[in-house]
């Protein structure tokens, strides 16, 4: 089979190109259709990994903050930090001295930050920084409650469980979206398929009488449906990269704290994730409408 | 080559279109299958095609039994065939040379092979200047010509042609009838022809069926 494939590729390319050309305005539209759903697939799955990818930031970064009574001394909270850093899931511990958590929050206000000095005093107290391990969150909680000297522990248990549940949210919002333009990539591409057959039924029935086994007979609807499906997928990663870029540069301005993933990597993956699929999305959608049409 | 035994053929509206044919074809043998409009003439051929299939009797094709359940076998016999359609069969939009290679394509030979049987086969029958025309370009006379050169191209088995020399003033049908006739010498081909043309074929040297309503009335040695 290879054999002949390789010997007819002449034929199959110039039969591909009377399929595509015969119903030109028919196959642009679904060209064009097909960028569209590939398009909003790109954008869904983009969306998706770089929620991922904000999640997993997050989590490495995973923080509880200690609050202990200001009347401790030195030596106190030496031992105090001591004590938190040999608990279970415990990365490290770090102590935080008002003036740091002034100058923090100074920075997270940027321009806003003159509001601080309408206080007279440091308002912010020192805290011990406790970086964990996320999965461990609920250990480290139950054995911070056991020790004495201190105040009380702010975890940010609410803000990562929504943020996870987002992830969530889009991870199968994704997984849908990828179904479904599977779906309806595979009915178009088959649907197309069986016109062009229609079309040519009387060339497929000569073929059939001269002996043409099916495969040969198939070639350039696969052709046709593998080139109308990547073809839409290319136009689609080209958009989305555009689309991308845009999305960028409109997060880093305004919100530079969102631990986005590298531009260069999300682009590459999404890329060759796009033109995959849709190679293959095609492929399959010309093999189902080959198989279905009553070509015998 | 073709083994025909009580072979009858009857379509499902309750048509029968053949009735009883005994019929035996040896490698090389020209056979003209003559009889009037809807004698069966067509019908045969489809049978030998494995287009139809015998509703009663045996058929054998190079020593295999034709059955409809069994497509790979009749694709495989087919590729050994060289069918010539009343109708042509050409493909539109290709040029002759185009239309003659179609039925080498998914042969085993090479490309270079495929493409000089192709021009040799337009040679022979005189349309060597008409390779690279498209196929609704030609006359029907070509466009007939380039059926048959399909055909023979193929060096097949088995050449089948419905009705090649219809239309076709004298001289040109002799022209086809020869054509054919060296084709069976050339690869050893049996040729089967249906004509009406009965007053062409005393001249050449081949075996007379006479078909009427389905069965056969006549088969000359």
């Amino acid at each position: 089979m290879m054999k002949y494939l390789f010997k007819n590729t002449d034929y199959f390319m110039k039969e591909a190109k009377i399929i595509l050309s015969t119903n030109l305005l028919s196959n642009l539209t679904s060209l064009f259709s097909m960028t569209l759903i590939f398009l909003f697939l790109a954008m869904v799955v983009a969306g998706w990994w770089v929620s991922s990818h904000i999640i997993e930031a997050i989590q490495d970064e995973a923080e509880i903050n200690v609050f202990y009574p200001e009347t401790l001394t030195a030596t106190e909270i030496s031992a105090l930090l001591e004590e938190i850093e040999v608990i279970d899931g415990v990365r490290e511990a770090r102590l935080i001295h008002a003036e740091e958590a002034y100058e923090r929050m100074e920075e997270v206000l940027g321009k806003e930050a003159q509001v601080l000095t309408y206080f007279t005093e440091n308002p912010f107290s020192p805290f011990i920084e406790v970086n964990i391990q996320l999965e461990d969150l609920d250990g480290v909680l139950a054995d911070l409650a056991q020790l004495d000297k201190i105040n009380y522990v702010r975890d940010n248990r609410e803000v990562l469980e929504d943020l996870r549940h987002l992830a969530g949210i889009m991870q199968f919002l994704g997984y849908l979206v990828v179904v479904a333009v599977g779906i309806a990539t595979l009915i178009i591409i088959a649907h197309l398929i069986k016109l062009g057959i229609d079309h040519n039924r009387e060339h497929i029935k000569t073929l059939i009488l001269l002996g043409a086994p099916d495969s040969f007979i198939a070639v350039p609807y696969l052709l046709v449906g593998l080139l109308l499906s990547a073809g839409g997928g290319v136009l689609a990663a080209i958009l989305s990269i555009f689309a991308l870029k845009y999305i960028y540069a409109l997060t880093a301005g305004p919100l530079p704290f969102i631990p986005l993933p590298p531009l260069g990597n999300i682009t590459v993956n999404l890329f060759l994730f796009v033109i995959i699929l849709s190679a293959l999305l095609g492929l399959g959608g010309s093999i189902f409408g080959f198989s279905t049409a009553k070509v015998k | 080559m073709i083994e025909a035994k009580n072979v009858t053929l009857q379509y499902p509206d309750g048509t029968v279109a053949l009735r009883e044919i005994n019929l035996s074809v040896k490698m090389r043998e020209i056979v003209f299958i003559t009889g009037p409009s809807g004698s069966g003439k067509t019908s045969l051929l489809k049978l030998l095609m494995g287009m139809e299939f015998p509703t009663g009797g045996t058929l054998k094709v190079l020593g295999r039994t034709l059955h409809k359940n069994e497509m790979d076998k009749i694709r495989w016999l087919r590729t050994l065939m060289g069918p010539v359609f009343q109708d042509f069969r050409l493909v539109k939009g290709r040029t002759a040379l185009e239309n003659v290679m179609l039925g080498l394509r998914f042969l085993d030979l090479p490309l270079e092979e495929m493409k000089s049987r192709a021009q040799e086969a337009l040679f022979k029958v005189g349309l060597q200047h008409k390779a690279n025309a498209p196929v609704e370009n030609l006359s029907w006379g070509e466009g007939q010509r380039v059926s048959i050169a399909r055909a023979v191209a193929r060096k097949p088995a088995i050449i089948l042609a419905d009705e090649p020399t219809g239309n076709l003033d004298k001289e040109n049908a002799q022209n086809i009838l020869e054509l054919l006739a060296a084709s069976s010498r050339d690869s050893n081909a049996s040729v089967i022809i249906t004509t009406h043309a009965t007053h062409l074929i005393d001249e050449t040297k081949g075996r007379i069926i006479r078909l009427q309503k389905g069965a056969m009335e006549r088969a000359d040695e």
